[in-house]
């Protein structure tokens, strides 16, 4: 017989300072973050030498060696070495994703207590062969004999020995993210002063974050750097705007009369790692261990951004008003709302896009708008234009986040959206 | 035995082991000299991120702000070594085995913390085949008793030690009692590689020309290099503040598979890496505190 679902509780949080790629962390390998943000939740929440249900992590940028990153770097903390683990991977969405998937199952007792994350490194990606050297090396492996290995040998040519770097562009379109989101931001009008505002939002919301002690029991340092090096306390809306649009410029794919997306209103290729703590109630109460909030609903949706018109990073429209219908709430239901800031354009194009009657009747299938929010409301701690973006660890950075804020005002309700590359967006409803 | 408090050279770099190893093969020893009657100091040591990397990276350590306990080794080793060469020292370096280390740490060390790093020996022992001496190597922040010691004892074969002096009482470390081994395949260029991390460019762990020079039959692994690997395999399971002793004994020759052994002692740790027919290459002994 199937168990009462009960709802998973967020306990709490741990991630590394977030570092732009190639300077603090170049050294570090996924692992080795992923090692450092599970040590210091571990060290945090008293697990040392604890069996913990499960621990479900990924990155996005991952080499080939790491198929079990996740129960490497568990096997180098201080949690039991019988700790289960497993990799997830969702682009973007894996944080959040690890972290529905380990909820999921603490609500239906098959394990009581989970630690879920994500980390990556654009300092220390992988670089890969040239494909026909790749086709090379692998007939020759297959060949017996030596006509055969001659002739795979024969095919080698000067250009196979320049490696092929990972690529940040979709593979279906051939469009980076950037290019992606630019033409979305044109279709949308959304203009550039709205999006410096955006970027400037999440600098002063971070910094005051950091300020009051916010991130104190969220953040551990690691290797010297105590606080996100991408944020810019002292950003103004003139410096934002002085910046020269990097994507949908002319000559390139998305061709924009007007490009409005700049480094400033653009999440930096980043590194680092965040690990979210995930429980049962009675788990939490046994170790005395205070709740901070529950993950009540999740929903994940995907958008046909190559033939069906849908932009590429606009599918967590699409997934919260299926999740606030299964939830019986409407957009204007929530305290706090989290919208990663791929980049700035992403966030205003997805609230612009809620309260457009046309859109989300054509698009969303809904009966009208959905509305406008309070803008007081959004990512108030800072987001990822601050906070930089380490793909894969993003989910848990902001899940955590939104537990402490939502048990800080002793209650309430937030709602999470977070896009990923291939068209997706995890969402997720998260109360206290 | 000496009493007296030695006297403290301080140097203004650290020592370039790449100019030690020649003078070595020069200088002469002076079998009367007290090698107690020096010490040698580094100020103002810092560790940073790049160097500590690297010295993961080989060892087989994850990157953590904590320096592993084999690490501050590093530090001290050239100033060990200087005090061997540059000062009256009763041996000649070459032909000197390091045949065992002891590491005390009251905590990790950690990455940007400003070191000191003070050498200095202890009186020599007579030995059945022959002297050994203790060359020490202290690591602390500021003025403050030494966070980390290492005791490397290094043998003379053959040579004799003063008349009146004690003599080394040492036993062998036990074998854990072992599991199921794990096999390393030990890389050709591992030497090469710590030797860049370490500063230990001693051309017996470079390649095999250079090792055969001196009586090799390949390039061997550095001591503590295989003792750094071995210990690295417990990682989070080290406590933070321990005592390891390290026993080295075979020589492990680059390019060989090996077996590696860890076991749980009581509150500690027995590890062995052992080659084939179980002879031991390097044994050790984690106890907590």
């Amino acid at each position: 017989m199937a168990p009462a679902l009960r709802r998973a509780a967020i306990v709490g949080g741990n991630r590394i300072p977030f570092a732009r790629s190639g300077k603090r962390y170049a050294q570090a390998s996924t692992q080795d973050m992923l090692t450092a943000a599970i040590d210091g939740l571990v060290a945090r929440y008293g697990l040392q030498g604890e069996r913990v249900g499960e621990v479900a992590a990924g990155a996005v940028l991952k080499h080939s060696r790491d198929l079990n990153l996740t129960r490497e770097a568990v096997l180098s903390t201080a949690l039991a070495p019988t700790t289960p683990a497993y990799d997830v991977q969702q682009a973007c969405g894996t944080g959040l994703e690890a972290a529905v998937l380990v909820a999921n199952k603490i609500a239906l007792g098959q394990v009581d207590s989970a630690i879920a994350g994500g980390t990556d490194s654009a300092s220390d990606a992988p670089i890969a062969v040239d494909e026909g050297l790749r086709r090379v090396l692998l007939d020759l492996g297959h060949a017996r004999t030596p006509q055969q290995k001659l002739k795979a040998i024969s095919r080698l040519r000067p250009g196979n020995l320049v490696p092929a770097p990972p690529r940040n562009s979709e593979p279906r379109t051939g469009l980076s993210m950037g290019e992606h989101m630019a033409i979305t931001a044109a279709e949308r009008r959304i203009p550039r002063q709205a999006q410096d505002e955006l970027a400037l939002a999440s600098h002063r919301n971070l910094t005051a974050a950091y300020d009051r002690g916010f991130f104190d029991d969220l953040v551990t340092p690691y290797l010297g750097l105590k606080r996100d090096d991408n944020l810019r306390p002292d950003s103004t809306l003139e410096k934002l705007s002085s910046l020269q649009p990097v994507f949908g410029r002319s000559g390139r794919a998305a061709d924009l009369a007007e490009p409005t997306m700049t480094a400033g209103n653009s999440t930096p290729l980043t590194d680092g790692a965040a690990v979210v703590l995930l429980a049962s109630d009675e788990w939490a109460e046994q170790r005395r261990l205070p709740v901070l909030a529950h993950l009540v609903d999740a929903e994940t949706a995907a958008v046909d951004y190559v033939h069906g018109g849908d932009g590429l990073l606009m599918a967590g429209a699409h997934a919260v008003p299926r999740l606030l219908e299964r939830n019986g709430l409407t957009l204007q239901d929530f305290d706090l709302y989290e919208i990663h800031e791929a980049f700035a354009a992403t966030v205003l194009a997805v609230l612009d896009v809620w309260n457009d009657e046309e859109y989300c009747r054509e698009r969303l299938g809904l009966p009208a708008a959905l509305g406008t929010i309070d803008r007081s409301k959004l990512n108030v701690a800072g987001s990822s234009l601050a906070t930089g973006h380490p793909f894969a660890a993003t989910g848990a950075r902001i899940l955590a986040s939104t537990a402490k804020l939502l048990s800080e005002r002793g209650g309430g309700r937030a709602l999470i959206s977070i896009c990923a590359a291939g068209g997706q967006g995890v969402t997720a409803i998260v109360e206290a | 035995m000496s009493t007296v408090a030695p006297f403290v050279r301080v140097l203004d770099a650290p020592p370039v082991l790449a100019r030690l190893y020649p003078r070595a093969v020069t200088s002469r020893p002076d079998p009367s000299a007290d090698p107690t009657r020096t010490a040698l100091e580094q100020r103002g040591v810092r560790v940073d991120a790049d160097r500590l990397a690297a010295y993961d990276r080989v060892c087989g350590f994850p990157l953590r702000d904590d320096l592993p306990p084999t690490f501050p080794h590093i530090l001290g080793f050239g100033a060990q070594m200087a005090l061997m060469v540059t000062e009256p020292f009763p041996f000649r370096l070459v032909g000197l085995v390091h045949v065992r280390q002891r590491i005390e740490q009251s905590r990790p060390l950690r990455l940007g913390e400003e070191l000191t790093v003070r050498a200095s020996a202890a009186p020599v022992r007579s030995h059945r085949s022959g002297a050994v001496v203790d060359l020490v190597a202290e690591v602390g922040t500021g003025d403050g008793e030494p966070v980390w010691r290492g005791v490397s004892t290094y043998l003379a074969r053959g040579a004799s030690a003063p008349a009146g002096a004690v003599a080394d009482d040492a036993v062998d470390l036990p074998m854990p009692d072992a599991g199921q081994p794990a096999l390393w395949r030990v890389p050709a260029d591992t030497g090469r590689r710590y030797a860049g991390v370490s500063g230990d460019v001693n051309p017996i762990h470079l390649s095999t020309a250079s090792a055969r020079l001196l009586g090799f039959k390949r390039a061997i692994a550095h001591g503590m290099w295989t003792a750094a690997r071995s210990l690295a395999t417990l990682d989070a399971r080290l406590p933070q503040a321990l005592t390891v002793d390290v026993q080295f004994a075979k020589p492990l020759l680059l390019g060989s598979t090996v077996q590696h052994v860890a076991a749980r002692d009581g509150d500690g740790w027995r590890t062995a890496v052992r080659g084939r027919g179980g002879i031991p290459h390097v044994v050790t002994r984690v106890l907590p505190g």
